[in-house]
């Protein structure tokens, strides 16, 4: 009993003797804190996820930029030219940048750059394979990038093509089998970075921590009290982070948490809510080649019968928050491509059973594949199987992990009847969510899992991809996804909004809907944040 | 046959068993469903690049030319690469697993210094108020999994107190000591940084404390039982007999021969703490090797599934050389039969 009370006392001590600030110094650095889900890729040329993207555009700058409404704009190159055929584009490099180590970015480094995207075959690599045939500087100022045929989409995807420094990148190479290039800096850039972004790594474990801190030295500068520092906490439990949220020990929650932590979190003084929009659909894939969603009436039947007003509240927030609104095709209102004449989807139950009643399938039964790790697919699952048994559908609903779903995504005879499944536009073009989806060349990965296969798509988005002029482009676009809706591959239950919960003290540049930009990542550029460090204080933030 | 030829056998037999575990897991791991390659490379990624990476490792080739890959890059002390990380597993388990040990260390020692003592108390005490307590109270920890005790005490202590820290290892703007060992224990005391220590300990006390519950009510009720039973030994009746107080026949004589089953148990109870530290770790963000562990399965991350099972493993082999020892030296008979055995 004795060491009982001493072991008590002694915890006790130990709590009240180290309880309290543990910080100091002559000035507060301001220190922004977000959280994300790991891990955190910060090689320019492998990122794509979410927390990748982020970190993506505040340690690199890219030859061109994402604006709001998906415009693109100069960034390291300050213009361009676009030779008649529209196979070289000429880029004027912008004088007067620097790279983290002080040293002047040049069109060598553009050059190596993307040859290097190309050489690791990672990340984004694809969009430039098979299309990119050369790229050469000319002087410090000028590259031209020469292609094997007319590409629509390539200047919206050099909102990608990050710009690491090609003489601390080949400084630090480790043998590797690039031959001269040795392994081209990947494990120098897995750790640390190169780039001349606004912030620059200060340390990085990629499944725990990443802290970022500002370059003061930034060409374009920082918003009036934009973070010092950023520190972003990896794949923290939900209970965890509401905790440090109400303690005020964080700033601004991941867009993963259950909807009752968020209502919770808004329910509490100083916490507010905000949405991103325009990136992200909730599609609800069907297998076109797997009885019995082969046919399309029975397809149509799935479509007509599904309550999309119930979705839509299993989504919601609260009275002024919600996390999506009806979508009316693949594409996201906001992003470029967007159709606003495609018919808004609604459940139709009459209209259903008379489709149904049309299908060469007697008895109709399907499987639905939801994917382990979202929980949320589970209750959008339940609901598509309670529709369905109203117009007689019987419904299997599987959980499958991840892994497994990614493997059986390889065959149509494993891809279930129904998978639903969130995508984000990743560069500001609708070939970005259409081509991944719909072309037959994308077949047999977890974004196609429609298995369309339609020649007539394909030649569609092919000829949108070879067509320079962007008008025409999106006049094909938009036939391409008349076709497609036509087909029933898809059920598209609503636009996803990103939710994120963050405290008022805290100025995220995303909450003002005019300066979204509706690239994954984009705008969460922490230069043009803000933290009112008064106000913070005032809140009891730590 | 001498100590030490015993000794050596022991060592080459665990040597044995790490390769049939190495051999078991590295099948194991190529059989769960999914393509590593695919879902390293991500959902866009082309054919030819999950060719080409399938290729680089070498998931192309048989099993058997995959595995000789495999342990001809361990001889090496090369573990591979995390297609999770996209770093060398080495330098993952490097900063990863000296945080997991610290956590099971302490966790560890919670369980000995209080769970011996109460189940000597409650031995002692039989069948009063206090045995009774103590039972009710292991009998929660042992029913209760250590990540609801996790989110209990974090709500109570951080959320509704708010008197200790809820996340990571130290407090954001201390300076952590320079990483020599990579534990916060070692470092700050080498660095006689000892705020740095005390913080390190106010972050551990939730995590800790949740993760050992279980095996604190586990080692209370086996030395309560253990002790209940040798109190009713002859020998003990003597002592009493001799006019030897109480407290002595029970620290002296009644509790060494009783931590024979307890320490067996909680070696074991020890070791399995590496792979329960998963949630705790999750809860508290403990940047330690259990949550990495689960993260890289559910991501068919090869290399890794192997390297941190076989940690895992190496870890069960020690703590059990180490049980096997201090059996030996609680009841000298059991070192003789163990050697018998083994001739």
């Amino acid at each position: 009993m004795r060491l009982l009370a001493v072991l008590g006392v002694g915890i006790l001590l130990l709590v009240l003797a180290t309880n309290g600030p543990s910080a100091g110094g002559p000035r507060e650095p301001i220190v922004l804190r977000i959280d994300e889900v790991a891990v955190a890729e910060i090689d320019p040329a492998k990122s794509t996820d979410f927390i990748d993207s982020i970190l993506f555009y505040n340690l690199y700058d890219t030859l061109v930029a994402a604006a709001p409404g998906g415009r693109l704009a100069p960034s390291v190159a300050e213009s361009w030219t676009i030779s008649p055929d529209a196979l070289t584009y000429v880029f004027k490099i912008r004088q007067g940048i620097k790279f983290h180590d002080g040293t002047p970015l040049t069109a060598a480094d553009v050059e190596f750059s993307l040859q290097r995207m190309m050489a690791l075959r990672q990340g984004f690599s694809y969009l430039y394979d098979g299309w990119v045939s050369a790229v050469k500087a000319s002087g410090p100022s000028t590259v031209a990038i020469t292609l094997a045929k007319p590409y629509g989409p390539f200047l919206s995807t050099l909102v990608r093509l990050g710009v690491a420094s090609k003489a601390l990148v080949l400084k630090n190479k480790k043998d590797g089998k690039f031959g001269e290039f040795g392994d081209y800096g990947d494990a120098f850039l897995s750790a640390t970075d190169a780039g001349s972004g606004p912030y620059q790594i200060k340390s990085h474990n990629p499944q725990q921590l990443s802290v970022i801190e500002k370059y003061p030295a930034y060409w374009q500068g920082f918003a009036a009290n934009a973070p010092d520092e950023v520190r972003v906490l990896l794949s923290v439990e939900a209970a965890t982070i509401r905790t440090l949220m109400v303690r005020r020990e964080h700033d601004v929650t991941s867009q993963w948490l259950p909807t009752e932590i968020y209502r919770a979190l808004d329910d509490t003084q100083g916490i507010a809510l905000a949405t991103e929009r325009g990136q992200s659909n909730l599609f609800l894939k069907i297998n076109t080649k797997r009885a019995p969603t082969d046919d399309i009436n029975v397809r149509k039947a799935m479509a007509l019968g599904f309550d999309y007003d119930e979705v839509l509240r299993l989504i919601r927030i609260n009275d002024r928050v919600t996390a999506g609104k009806t979508a009316r095709g693949p594409i996201p209102e906001g992003f470029p491509g967007f159709d606003a004449t495609l018919p808004v989807p609604k459940r139709d139950v009459a209209a259903a059973k008379a489709a149904l009643g049309q299908s060469k399938y007697k008895d109709v039964e399907m499987e639905f594949g939801w994917v382990a790790e979202v929980p949320l697919e589970e209750k959008i699952a339940l609901l598509f199987q309670q529709n369905m048994a109203e117009i007689g559908v019987n419904v299997k609903v599987v959980k499958v992990p991840w892994a497994l779903m990614t493997e059986k995504a390889t065959k149509p005879d494993s891809t279930p009847n129904i998978v639903p499944i969130f995508f984000a536009g990743t560069y500001p073009d609708p070939d970005s969510f259409l081509y991944s989806t719909y072309h037959s060349t994308a077949a047999g990965s977890w974004t196609s899992m429609e298995w369309l296969l339609s020649k007539d798509v394909d030649g569609l988005l092919d000829k949108a991809r070879t067509t320079a002029t962007a008008d025409q482009r999106l006049l094909l676009y938009k036939q391409a996804q008349k076709m497609i809706v036509n087909q029933v591959p898809d059920i598209y239950p609503y636009e996803q909004f990103a939710v994120f919960a963050y405290q008022e003290y805290v100025t995220p540049a995303f909450i003002d809907p005019a300066k979204a930009i509706p690239v994954q990542g984009a705008h969460w550029n922490f230069r043009l944040w803000q933290v009112d460090m008064a106000k913070k204080k005032a809140m009891g933030g730590k | 046959m001498r100590y030490s030829t015993f000794l050596i056998q022991r060592v080459l037999l665990s040597v044995l068993v790490l390769l049939g575990l190495s051999i078991l897991i590295f099948m194991i791991a190529r059989v769960i469903p999914g393509d590593p390659a695919r879902i390293a490379l991500g959902p866009l990624a082309s054919r030819s690049q999950i060719e080409a990476l399938r290729a680089q490792m070498h998931l192309d080739e048989p099993l058997y030319v995959q595995y000789a890959y495999y342990l001809a890059g361990l001889l090496r002390g090369d573990f591979g690469e995390s297609l999770y990380t996209h770093r060398a597993v080495a330098i993952d388990l490097r900063d990863l697993f000296p945080a997991t040990l610290e956590l099971v260390f302490y966790s560890g020692l919670l369980m000995v210094v209080i769970g011996v003592p109460l189940g000597i108390v409650a031995a002692v005490w039989r069948d009063r108020w206090v045995d009774h307590t103590v039972r009710l109270v292991s009998l929660a920890g042992v029913v209760t999994p250590a990540f609801v005790w996790a989110i209990v005490l974090m709500l109570v202590f951080a959320y509704a107190l708010g008197v200790l820290p809820v996340a990571g290892r130290l407090s954001p703007g201390l300076v952590p000591p320079s990483a020599a060992t990579g534990t916060v224990t070692l470092d700050a005391l080498l660095a006689g940084n000892l705020r740095a220590y005390l913080d390190f300990l106010r972050h551990l006390i939730l995590p800790s404390v949740s993760l050992s519950l279980a095996g604190v009510a586990q080692a209370a009720r086996l030395t309560r039982a253990s002790m209940v039973d040798v109190a009713g030994r002859p020998y003990i009746e003597a002592a009493r007999a001799f006019g030897i107080s109480e407290s002595r026949i029970a620290l002296k004589y009644m509790l060494k021969p009783s931590m024979i089953p307890t320490v067996t148990i909680l070696g074991l109870d020890f070791a399995a703490l590496l792979g329960n530290a998963f949630l705790v770790e999750s809860v508290f963000a403990w940047p330690g090797i259990a949550r990495y562990g689960v993260e890289v399965i559910l991501r068919k991350d090869l290399n890794a599934i192997v390297a941190v099972v076989m940690i895992m493993g190496l870890f069960f082999v020690v703590i059990n050389f180490c049980i096997d020892m201090l059996v030996g030296y609680l009841d000298p008979r059991i070192r003789l039969r163990q050697m018998e055995d083994a001739a």
